[in-house]
């Protein structure tokens, strides 16, 4: 059974890439996608009903595993290898020849095979993991199925591309569940360089200059990771003799020596969730598809780099490396979210968001308290489904309005009334209680009030935070006055995906303290919270999580008919100095001429200009990167 | 709901706010109104406050005389104001036009456009005469009709 | 259990009366210091029973859904102070309300309306951080964000937040809409852009953002009252004063830019709150 689960979970994604490279067939390939995301769903459901479990699967083919491997890290490197030749990118050559030479002698001359270990050790981590890949993952690649024609069709490409950019789509799912469930870092390591390259191919599947320009970035900037994770592995190797995720989270205790592979861990986990200053790999990788976006970079994959946090967090704790990374987290949110202010593309607001919501959870990891974790955990939980939702809603957006820039939104609920709300819902899941994002955030904020550096980062980073998604959500609904509201049409295949994503985020707010009494508190050293009637409760504090449901629900719903009945007043244009005429959007100007009533959000380029900013938060994280790895040495 | 009703009406005359439109007054008239906000009459004891927007006020203190140009403006601004609203008219101007009634390009005066409630007569009207006006009007906003519910 | 629902009526009652009162009493303090002699202190109540009874004109329907989940925050959140829950979910359940209050406004196409709600962000942006780190000072003297522990204190918590109080008093000068810090809109008679983000907002829907707005006076000044909550004449000695500074302040002081209130307050504030928790953690 188990078995089964993991091939199907691990494996399968990659056999149905295989068959979606070589069968072109447009109705076969929906149908394959589409089988595959029931399957993944329903195989992760099975797999966490189960509970946690150790085991090492017999060996595929009878070729021991560690074969496959090799053999599978050498195609993957190698095939980088190709494409950095290709572009003429002489920094991926470099990284990627430096990890060939690495991973080959420490595989074939260093490493002892015949050592056993439970090769797949799932905890309830792993698990709420492979749940968030195979559930969001899937419903993005649904998603994705009438969102590629539909592109496909606007780009008007000669020959579809559709083959490979699915095939890549559903091996990236493939190799995230693999790095949750691996208990071998040499197993982590391929599947981490597995998203490498796929994020890659999918970065560049526009093919036009910016979009190969892009994926070269991104490329070498995960390049990086992988040689940073490479040379961890051989340091932890040398000094615990060990490949066993497992061994060297305990052994992080004896302190000293151990910290090294744990920060380089940290490092390849920064870079891969493109903390600053690596966020130019992330933004970049916006040209590409909104599923694409969706997938790797919202939901999935950037969470890598955070599992690899939280899963080494106990190994780390109480050291310098994780007050750093604690910093670090808190400094990246804060300069995140400020640069996020300036932004008035969409795709971008949600990119800087990602980035500093990931921060705070790394924020978490170095926080390193049981509290800090929950925080950590529940965060990676709650932003996966607000944050794909609001990727999807804003390829669905863009594919009708034919811009992602917010100010086109302005007054969608006209348009789109459908999308939008779930927009709005997805935005108020994001900075709001009483749903889990903020939830999390105040768990953060408690846990870190010991650290004066990172409360006042995370209290001033939060407030931008809010700033920036509250007036995307106001102007989504700025429609005139009377305006004809006509629900849009949306196929089965874009609806979906959207309802089950914004039902989760709601629903799984509410099931708030489910999620921690039953997963969240088993695997953490002492628990964090009583839980008793929704409440959560520490002596440092209690969210009283039920009650304010239940007040800001009739709130809700008394809101709501009052607005029903509002319907029946009389309207009024808006206020426009007494020269407004018949359409609500003009005023009468000179020459008894309309003029069109305009406003612009303000975007503060002059205080939180991305251009003047970047360069200096890139210093400071190169400075916080050196901190961290220098002070682990 | 009888006594939310009458302390509703009693609400209006406690608390009018009025909102000041200049429909081409030479400012005499304007004057006489600013004069009324200072500390010498202060106004605001009567719970009357200077408004910018028709969407908040009570009550329309128009001064000057109507033309052409102006009447939609006046015309949009009483639209915008919720019920119960009354109307003031000030000064020789508001009430019929003034020396400038004959004018070609004048209407005449502010019922040309608008029902007014109270007419406050004066070149310009003196501020007793102008908060006397007001306060005249105020009873009949307490007995017009509006959203009581 | 009674206790809790005696807690709950009063925060739910009590409040907006209480609120109201202040708002009456400072404008006549304001006529005062003016030489004028004012509306009665009930004035506040006559303005939104008037407000009630008047026309419902809807510019956007989602702005009367906006009005009234602000007002439910508002009001969740002083029954929360109330209950002496804790501090940081006061805050974010208040945030609630102004946030929706903010979306209520761009919701209305008028450009006053709008640039009223953009101004209205920074002010939360502005003040927000500087509230959440009086609450960490809290916590640090307390160890608790819960404000049942604040109430066991034995000594006034002043003595050890001064900075901290300084920097929550700009915090509050905003919240309450007072000059030099009212442009997203304003009290009285003062106006700026016609009236702010509150343009669209007439009739019913006005009278529940003021009577929300009452709510959050009593929160903030209830936030106050915690830095001397050892005894009942060390709250009202110290609420007392530092409102008569506000309303000292609103009458003194010339309306700035938004720019202007930023960095001053951030630097002002942040370093006063930073230099305030230094000392703290020091000891």
């Amino acid at each position: 059974m188990l078995n089964t689960l993991l091939f199907v979970l691990i494996l399968g994604p990659f056999i149905a890439a295989a068959l979606c490279f070589v069968v072109r067939i447009r109705h076969i390939r929906s149908f394959i996608v589409l089988a595959m995301a029931c399957l993944l769903a329903a195989a992760s459901l099975l797999l966490f009903v189960k509970g946690p479990f150790s085991h090492t699967p017999p060996s595929l083919l009878g070729i021991p595993t560690h074969w496959w491997i090799l053999w599978g890290d050498d195609i993957l490197l190698f095939t980088m290898l190709y494409y950095g030749f290709k572009h003429r990118h002489l920094l991926t050559k470099i990284l990627v020849i430096f990890q060939i030479v690495c991973l080959d002698y420490f595989e074939l001359f260093m490493v002892d095979h015949s050592k056993t270990f439970p090769l797949f050790v799932a905890d309830n981590l792993s698990l709420i993991m492979v749940l968030i890949i195979s559930i969001v993952g899937s419903l993005i690649c649904v998603f994705a199925i009438p969102y590629m024609d539909k592109h496909e069709e606007k780009e008007g490409f000669q020959k579809s591309r559709q083959p490979k950019f699915f095939a890549f789509l559903v091996v990236i799912m493939g190799a995230m569940n693999g790095l949750v469930l691996s208990n071998n870092i040499i197993f982590m390591y391929m599947f981490f360089e597995v998203t490498t390259l796929g994020s890659f191919m999918l970065i560049s599947y526009d093919r036009s200059e910016i979009a190969l320009r892009n994926a070269v970035r991104a490329l070498w900037m995960n390049c990086l990771a992988g040689a940073a994770f490479i040379v961890a592995m051989v340091c932890a190797y040398v000094t615990q003799g060990t490949v066993d995720a497992q061994k060297l989270i305990q052994a992080g205790h004896m302190g000293g020596i151990m910290l090294t592979p744990l920060a380089l861990l940290c490092f390849a986990g920064l870079a891969k969730a493109a903390q600053i200053p690596f966020q130019s790999w992330l933004l970049g990788a916006m040209v590409a598809p909104t599923p694409t976006s969706a997938l790797l970079h919202s939901s999935t994959m950037v969470k890598a780099g955070v599992y690899i946090a939280l899963r080494f967090a106990p190994g780390y704790a109480g050291t310098f490396l994780s007050q750093c990374l604690a910093v670090y987290g808190a400094f990246t949110f804060l300069a995140a979210s400020a640069m996020a202010v300036s932004q008035s593309n969409g795709k971008k607001i949600l990119a800087y968001s990602t980035i500093g919501n990931l921060g705070l959870i790394f924020a978490c990891a170095g926080i390193n308290t049981p509290e800090a974790i929950t925080a950590g955990i529940l965060l990676i939980i709650f932003h996966a489904f607000s944050k794909a939702l609001l990727f999807l809603c804003v390829g669905d957006i863009e594919q009708h309005i034919g811009s992602r820039d917010i100010e086109f939104m302005r007054g969608l609920y006209a348009k789109m009334p459908r999308t939008a709300i779930v927009a709005l819902l997805g935005i108020i899941t994001m900075m709001l209680p009483p749903f889990g994002v903020l939830l999390s955030k105040w768990m953060a904020i408690e846990a870190a009030s010991k650290h004066l550096f990172v409360m006042v980062l995370l209290a001033v980073g939060s407030s931008l935070m809010v700033m920036y998604w509250a007036r995307w959500a106001g102007i989504l609904l700025s429609a005139p006055y009377g305006s004809q509201v006509t629900p849009e049409r949306q196929g089965v295949l874009t609806r979906l995906p959207l309802l089950v994503l914004v039902g989760g985020a709601v629903v799984l707010s509410l099931c708030a303290p489910l999620l921690y009494s039953n997963l969240v508190a088993p695997i953490l050293s002492a628990p964090s919270f009583s839980v008793r009637a929704g409440i959560f409760d520490n002596p440092t504090g209690a969210f009283l999580l039920y009650p304010v449901i239940l007040v800001l629900g009739l709130g809700f719903i008394c809101a709501l008919y009052a607005a029903r009945k509002a319907r029946k007043a009389r309207t009024s244009g808006p206020y426009l100095s007494g020269a407004q005429t018949k359409d609500p959007e003009c005023f009468e100007g000179p020459m008894r001429k309309p003029v069109a009533v305009s406003s612009q959000i303000y975007y503060f380029e002059s205080i939180f200009g991305e251009q003047r900013l970047t360069v200096w938060f890139n210093i400071f994280g190169g400075m916080f990167l050196a901190l961290l790895i220098g002070g682990a040495l | 709901m009888d006594t939310i009703k009458t302390f509703i009406r009693k609400s209006r005359i406690k608390s009018p706010w009025l909102l000041h439109f200049d429909c081409g007054s030479c400012n005499g008239c304007d004057i006489e109104v600013l004069a009324c906000l200072t500390p010498v009459y202060d106004i605001e004891r009567f719970g009357i406050i200077n408004v910018g927007n028709p969407k908040h006020a009570d009550l329309l203190l128009v001064t000057g005389t109507v033309n052409h140009r102006n009447k939609k403006v006046l015309g949009n601004l009483a639209e915008q104001m919720p019920e119960p609203k009354i109307v003031v008219a000030l000064g020789s101007c508001g009430l019929s036009g003034g020396v400038f009634r004959e004018a070609y390009n004048v209407i005449g005066g502010v019922d040309k456009i608008i029902p007014v409630d109270v007419y406050v007569p004066g070149c310009p009207p003196k501020p007793e005469a102008i908060i006397d006006g007001v306060v005249t009007g105020l009873a009949k906003f307490a007995q017009k009709k509006g959203d009581t519910s | 259990m009674i206790r809790g629902a005696i807690l709950v009526t009063i925060g739910v009652v009590v409040a907006p009366l209480l609120g109201g009162l202040i708002a009456g009493v400072d404008r006549r303090l304001t006529a005062w210091f003016q030489s004028r002699y004012g509306p009665p202190v009930w004035q506040p109540f006559f303005d939104v029973m008037k407000l009630f009874g008047k026309e419902k004109l809807v510019v956007n329907g989602w702005q009367v859904f906006c009005a009234y989940i602000y007002i439910t925050a508002a009001m969740l959140s002083v029954v929360l102070f109330f209950l002496q829950s804790d501090l940081l979910l006061i805050l974010f359940v208040q945030a609630v309300g102004a946030i929706f209050l903010v979306i209520g406004a761009f919701s209305a196409t008028s450009p006053y309306s709008q640039v009223g709600a953009n101004r209205e962000l920074i002010q939360i942006l502005t003040y927000e951080p500087l509230i959440i780190l009086a609450f960490v000072g809290i916590y640090l003297v307390t160890g608790s964000f819960k404000i049942s522990q604040v109430l066991l204190q034995t000594k006034p918590l002043l003595a050890s937040l001064p900075l901290l109080y300084i920097a929550l008093c700009y915090a509050l000068t905003i919240k309450l809409r007072k000059s030099p810090f009212d442009f997203s809109t304003s009290h009285h008679a003062h106006q700026e852009l016609v009236k702010g983000f509150l343009t669209e907002y007439s009739g019913p829907y006005l009278a529940l953002v003021e009577i929300g707005h009452w709510y959050e006076v009593v929160l903030i000044l209830g936030l106050c009252s915690l830095f001397w909550a050892t005894s009942w004449i060390g709250i009202i000695v110290l609420v007392g004063l530092t409102y008569l500074c506000e309303i000292l302040i609103d009458n003194t002081m010339a309306r700035m830019t938004w720019r202007w209130m930023l960095g001053y307050v951030w630097t002002i504030g942040l370093a006063m709150s930073f230099v305030n928790l230094i000392w703290l953690h020091g000891r």
